[in-house]
């Protein structure tokens, strides 16, 4: 029979496209249970969802992975009713979706991590089979468009008629594909794409009939349509002409409703967004360090033929221009870097539902965040810490409901999370809750001293392993604390937290990040007992001192040694890095580091190599403004500031360093 | 089995999972001489057909706008394309789901999963019998 496939081949495409599919399912359940709440139906919605079940159950079974088959086809039965039920799926059916669609996606990734995958939870799966979807499909819609008489679908005809009882404009477009339009890469994808940007696409249908001019491949697409665009742009996105863009009359409708939009109401169209791996704007990143580095250099060469007595007034009108324009791409590339920070904290919401018990515990989130906006890469670093903070707040703070009944506070617990853009680069977010508060006199007896002001008692309650509970509790544990919180805030991003605490009124907590933060590969290595890391992309190599190739040279006072050693047959420059820093060195060099300055090698002996990691260097706000052979400072997680160095312009300064005096 | 030597067969695939129609096309490449098309709905399924010749469809059934069975429905109502192969592969497997696609018109249906050779015999049934 041929060569057997083996479909672990496609292990990679089924984790992204379930990865897709598990996230427009949370988006979809999450934009139902907002419509109950307004006492909506969304049966386009819930058919969406149905299929992205329906197809997550394929796929899994395909490769094999019983436990996401399970759990798929569990849901997709509730939703199935749902939909026969005119696509009511209530706050039950919302909650065990989420529940499960989080549960799959925790299953994905299990198989991307290579673990084993879990089972289904039975106990999920009875719920699921429990939920009792009631309601009847929606009575069939008084009126039907003209032409679409019983092409339609009842929850389409149901959305055809409230936006004909809405008096929203409804039309028919016409697309016949052709060769010509296949060669052009217009098709009814691209077509159907089109429109749906321009509106509400309730319909999109085949008709065929004789081949004609109309009709050259004897086929035509009819796409149903309510939408406040122009006949102009609704012909250009069905590839069509204006004249065939027919306005859709309700049969039941007053005609006096039926307007032709005029030309000037022309809907604008949604800004355009790309979404781009944030590996690419990294390497933009470091395209521009590097051009910033090559400035320097131009800089310091200015420099010489001004004091060398040569005109550079024009030199230098240029040089400061280019250091605007610098400028001007750093804050562009940082820009576009930059994510909402209402999208950052949307899986809150999601935490605060799962975390929510009705009827004993009950908390409402508020987001205040306007049109904020964070790195990316702080914010993926931020998520964690505030996802532990709302799950603290929930779990410790907010009383259950009898509590706070007694204490004459409402029943729902309210946990508000307030964003601000502060000065300097900055971003101010504050999680406050309307809980018990911290009672700072237990938290003393317990850490066995008196708190007598707030940083104190902040300081307490992130000391590693401090609890301020005794059990340990389903959702917080114990362990993790407040000291990952502050690690995460103070140490990993070189922000603030500062804590604001009344009893019985509730408690905050405001974090105070950098907006933006650099992160980069580094080798991490000692020298005269002292940490400092070098960028991974600016060594060439690393080598071993022995005594065959170890450093020699005199170590006269007021000099520095140099020396040559011996590699790859070729001498090699080698400075004890130590001396060149001024910092106390006894001769212990084991290893040296080779980088490359105009082409030149040029090693630097160190003590020992400490490791390589992915850290985080603070820019120093304006780049152009910094100590030269230092590029900034960084945390290797002890606490304490490790300096970022740069090598090739340490090395510059070799050139003249007889003129360094080491004291 | 006669499979006319010499001539591509030109198939079309039709899934709205990408991963889904990349697995058909990888556990059909023991066809030899074959090449593929691809459409991720059943709207592109029926434009593809009204544009070219193929000489069979594999076809999945849940799709939005248009799904399998209209699609089925609307290539049965067109002359040229009564004879035309159908192969329904799909997750719902079950007997209902099987006479409707049969009733439809479709010429097989497969139950997802499926093993590779499974897939590969029924279609090469399909064509030997075309």
């Amino acid at each position: 029979m041929g060569d057997q496939v083996d479909l672990k081949e496609f292990v990679g495409g089924f984790i992204a496209e379930s990865d897709q599919l598990t996230a427009s399912a949370t988006a979809g359940l999450l934009e139902i249970e907002q419509a109950n709440a307004r006492n909506e139906l969304r049966p386009k919605t819930v058919r969406d969802l149905f299929r992205a079940l329906h197809t997550l159950k394929g796929l899994a079974g395909m490769m094999g992975i019983e436990p996401i088959v399970e759990l798929a086809h569990a849901f997709e039965t509730v939703l199935r009713s749902a939909d026969q039920a005119g696509g009511r799926l209530g706050a039950r059916g919302v909650e065990l979706g989420l529940i499960t669609v989080r549960g799959i996606a925790e299953r994905v990734r299990a198989v991307a991590d290579d673990r084993p995958v879990p089972r289904a939870p039975d106990g999920l799966l009875d719920e699921l089979a429990r939920v009792d979807i009631t309601g009847t499909s929606a009575a069939p819609a008084p009126y039907v468009a003209h032409g679409w008489d019983g092409r339609l679908a009842p929850g389409e005809r149901t959305q055809l008629a409230a936006a004909l009882a809405a008096n929203k404009k409804i039309y028919t477009l016409t697309f016949a594909p052709s060769d010509a339009t296949s060669s052009k890469g217009v098709t009814i994808a691209t077509v159907r794409s089109a429109v749906a940007a321009l509106g509400e696409l309730i319909k999109v249908a085949p008709r065929s009939q004789p081949a004609s001019a109309d009709a050259p491949a004897g086929l035509l697409f009819e796409l149903l349509v309510v939408s406040d665009a122009s006949v102009e742009q609704l012909a250009e996105a069905a590839s069509s002409t204006p004249g065939r863009v027919m306005p859709v009359v309700g049969e039941a409708v007053a005609p006096a409703s039926l307007e032709l939009p005029a030309d000037d109401e022309i809907a604008p169209i949604g800004r355009s967004v790309v979404r781009v791996d944030l590996g690419r704007l990294d390497e933009l990143q470091d395209a521009l360090s590097a051009l910033v580095v090559s400035r320097f250099r131009l800089e310091r060469q200015v420099a010489a033929l001004a004091a060398a007595g040569v005109d550079v007034r024009g030199l230098r009108e240029t040089c400061e221009q280019q250091g605007r324009q610098l400028r001007e791409l750093r804050r562009g590339i940082l820009r576009a870097r930059m994510v909402r920070v209402a999208d950052v904290l949307e899986p809150l919401s999601l935490i605060v539902r799962s975390l929510t018990k009705p009827g004993v515990k009950e908390v409402r989130l508020e987001l205040d965040v306007r049109d904020s906006e964070l790195d990316k890469a702080v914010a993926d670093r931020l998520l964690p810490a505030l996802v532990h903070l709302v799950r603290n707040a929930i779990d410790h703070a907010i009383e259950p409901i009898v509590d706070r009944e007694k204490a004459g506070k409402p029943r729902a617990g309210t946990l508000r999370i307030e964003c601000r853009e502060g000065a300097g680069n900055e971003l101010e977010i504050a999680i406050r809750d309307d809980g018990r508060g911290i009672d700072r006199d237990a938290i003393g007896r317990r850490a066995g001293k008196p708190i007598l002001d707030t940083a104190t008692l902040l300081d307490v309650i992130a000391t590693p392993g401090f609890s301020t509970r005794d059990s340990a509790t389903e959702t917080s544990g114990r362990g993790f604390g407040m000291d990952i919180v502050r690690r995460i805030v103070v140490s990993d991003l070189g922000g603030e937290l500062a804590l604001d605490t009344a009893v019985g009124r509730g408690t905050t907590f405001t974090l105070t990040v950098p907006l933006t933060i650099a992160i980069i590969d580094v080798f991490s290595f000692e020298c005269a007992q002292q940490a400092f890391v070098v960028p991974v992309a600016t060594v060439e190599e690393i080598f071993e001192l022995g005594d065959h190739n170890a450093v020699t040279g005199p170590s006269a006072k007021g000099r520095l040694p140099i020396a040559l050693i011996e590699r790859r047959g070729k001498p090699v420059q080698i400075i004890p890095l130590g001396t060149l820093l001024r910092i106390p060195c006894e001769v212990t060099a084991k290893k040296a580091l080779v980088v490359r300055r105009n082409g030149e090698a040029l090693a630097f002996a160190v003590d020992r190599m400490l490791g390589r990691h992915e850290v985080v260097v603070r820019p120093i706000d304006d780049v152009l403004a910094r100590v030269p052979g230092v590029a900034g400072a960084t945390d290797l997680g002890d606490g304490r500031p490790t300096l970022l160095l740069d090598l090739v312009e340490l090395g510059a300064g070799v050139s003249n360093w007889r003129e360094v005096q080491p004291s | 089995m006669q499979i006319r030597a010499g001539v591509t067969q030109r198939l079309l695939i039709v899934d709205d999972s990408k991963v889904m129609r990349d697995m058909v096309a990888a556990c059909l490449r023991p066809l030899g001489d074959v090449s593929f098309d691809f459409a991720a709905s059943g709207l592109e399924a029926i434009e593809r057909l009204a544009l070219a010749n193929y000489q069979l469809v594999v076809l999945d059934l849940n799709m939005p706008d248009v799904g399998g069975i209209e699609v089925i429905e609307f290539i049965r109502q067109q002359s040229k394309l009564s004879k035309l192969p159908i192969l329904v592969v799909t997750t719902r497997g079950d007997e209902t789901s099987r006479t409707r696609v049969l009733e439809a018109g479709a010429s097989g249906f497969l139950p997802k999963p499926f093993a590779p050779d499974q897939i590969l015999a029924d279609v090469r049934g399909l064509l030997a019998s075309a």
